[in-house]
């Protein structure tokens, strides 16, 4: 089956409320493109879950799509806080819960193996189990130590980054998978954007390297640079020059307003553009 | 006498906490650094991870595996998430955590100053430390700057678990707090009361500074030894392993910390296509 779709066609699966599940990690192979056009889609109350969140989690605050978000970490490492993140913590203003990356693998584990929970040692003594995350202790039933049960997390969407797809759907991830695999399986529906999309006989000579198999995806779209400003390796890296122009407008409202109009209300084609176009990118980025 | 700085100090302590056959996460430059020297020198087994691309020895380039995302992907074995989280459970992994707060119990916090439901300042969230306090045999961690507001009585939140009464009913030993490394000296924690106290000083540091840099009142014995400074050979080997000084950017912030990213951005970038392998066709 030909699973090659637009991003608007992405954007409709995606309902009012959905909880939707994000891939890559830190600045690594996030599923920018798809982000952005969700950003600018009329959208809201969304349910997000990240394990090490960053720009997808402050942009869908910053834009106003989100009503809760489940994460081990947001953040833009040693370049700073999440400025829409912080602000809506301190502000009260959303619902969140703070959980682990393990815990939230876990999550997402148990939803695929239809389990309610997954027992773990994990959180134990922290008050991640006492205070920030719906988890609670058991009782092991054999020998009776204390054990914390971490509930299952089952995305509505996936939202995915690869660097090869091809049109059935199969994904090719060069760089670290993170907990994209787990995504995709716990998900009801699976979206992947690719740098490129092959033929199946050319995606199937990639071995191992296919880690998102097409059983799991709804859909597919080709965006080069479609993890951008985050890396996407071994193609390119994080654009930290634009991590910094993206700091500095989130910070401020009017920037904001600038930052929105010139790179996220665009279609990606027209973003790559604003950047100065996938040469200016690649002299810059592509090692 | 060997010239060292106080980064210098606080990596070569750190490096001197790990020996035998671990992963060790590089997830900040001290702690990279720390790694790389430990494997130059006393523990050649160790196996360094690069990060956020999970790789097991990863090859030193000029610039190292530093600040987690200047570098994304070296020749290096490749780790998935399960990979590095089965380490952790099986006490095969090794970490250097900078805090926000630490506390007398070996309590830490990178989540939130002031009450979780509606922080002062929402900091970053508990990422994995978790995991790491409530199965590895060593908890390994390191401030920069000890002050009363970082070395504090009891955390806002508690991300990862110290000597703590729940500890106590449910993990037993696993994943308590072993080191403290600051800018003032290495301190331990004392199994039984679960107190923090010195291990050593560093050169020039007394202990009424110690005193007046921590939230709380910290026992101090009468005779407490003089951290061993680094050698001409550690200071070299960091100097060699960090020629951008990379490791500077947890020390500085505002304006000096953003044109010191800016070089070392761009250095990086110079040095990355020189030795990057090149991409797959």
């Amino acid at each position: 089956m030909n699973k090659v779709i637009s991003t608007d066609q992405v954007i409709a699966e995606i309902p009012n409320g959905a909880t939707v599940a994000i891939g890559g990690s830190s600045l690594s192979r996030k599923p920018m493109a798809l982000v952005r056009a969700l950003a600018r889609s009329d959208r809201r109350d969304l349910r997000l879950i990240v394990n090490v969140g960053g720009p997808e989690v402050d942009l869908l605050i910053g834009t106003g799509k989100v009503a809760e978000v489940i994460f081990a970490f947001v953040g833009f490492e040693v370049m700073g806080l999440a400025p829409h993140f912080r602000r809506a913590r301190q502000d009260g203003a959303l619902k969140f819960q703070e959980w682990t990356e393990y815990t939230v693998m876990a999550g997402l584990d148990a939803a695929i193996k239809r389990v309610p929970f997954l027992p773990t040692h994990s959180t134990l003594g922290t008050d991640v189990l006492r205070h920030s995350a719906a988890f609670t202790t058991i009782q092991d039933p054999f020998h009776g130590e204390t054990l914390v049960a971490v509930p299952a997390l089952r995305p509505d969407v996936a939202l995915l980054h690869v660097n090869l797809a091809d049109p059935q759907g199969n994904g090719v991830v060069l760089g670290d998978g993170h907990m994209d695999a787990l995504c995709a399986k716990a998900a009801r529906k699976t979206f992947l954007s690719a740098e490129q999309i092959l033929l199946p006989e050319r995606l199937q000579t990639y071995g191992r390297d296919v880690h998102i198999f097409r059983t799991m995806v709804t859909g597919v779209v080709e965006a080069p640079w479609g993890a951008h400003f985050t890396g996407c390796a071994p193609e390119y890296r994080a654009d930290l020059q634009h991590v910094q122009e993206y700091l500095g407008a989130a910070r401020d409202g009017a920037g904001w307003h600038e930052y929105l109009e010139r790179y996220v209300y665009v279609n990606h084609r027209d973003y790559v553009r604003a950047l100065g176009g996938e040469r200016t990118l690649g002299e810059r980025l592509r090692v | 006498m060997t010239e060292y700085s106080v980064d210098e100090q606080i990596i070569t302590c750190m490096a001197r906490e790990l020996r035998g056959e671990y992963l060790v996460s590089s997830v900040t430059a001290f702690g990279s650094l720390a790694a790389h020297l430990a494997k130059s020198t006393h523990a050649p087994d160790l196996a360094v991870l690069s990060t956020p691309e999970s790789g097991m020895d990863a090859v030193p380039l000029p610039t190292l595996s530093l600040g987690q995302f200047l570098t994304e992907n070296q020749r290096a074995i490749p780790l998935t998430m399960e990979d590095i989280f089965d380490a952790i459970f099986t006490d095969r992994f090794r970490i250097w955590i900078n805090p926000a707060q630490i506390d007398q119990h070996g309590n830490v916090n990178i989540s939130v100053i002031g009450a979780w439901d509606r922080p002062k300042v929402a900091l970053v969230g508990s990422r994995g430390i978790p995991e790491d306090t409530s199965h590895l045999s060593q908890g390994l961690y390191y401030l920069t700057q000890h002050t009363p507001r970082t070395v504090v009585e009891h955390v806002d939140f508690i991300s990862g678990a110290g000597y703590n009464p729940e500890r106590r009913k449910t993990l037993d030993g696993h994943g308590a707090p072993t080191c403290l490394v600051t800018n003032l000296g290495v301190f331990g924690w004392d199994p039984e009361s679960g107190r923090m106290f010195a291990r050593s000083l560093h050169r020039g540091v007394t202990p009424d500074t110690v005193r007046e840099a921590t939230g709380f009142a910290i026992e101090l014995g009468s005779r407490i030894p003089t951290t061993e400074p680094p050698t001409a050979e550690e200071t070299a080997i960091i100097h060699a392993a960090d020629p951008l000084e990379v490791r500077k950017l947890e020390l500085l912030s505002g304006k000096e910390a953003a044109e010191k990213f800016a070089a070392i951005y761009e250095r990086e970038r110079q040095a990355l296509h020189a030795a990057w392998p090149r991409r797959r066709q």
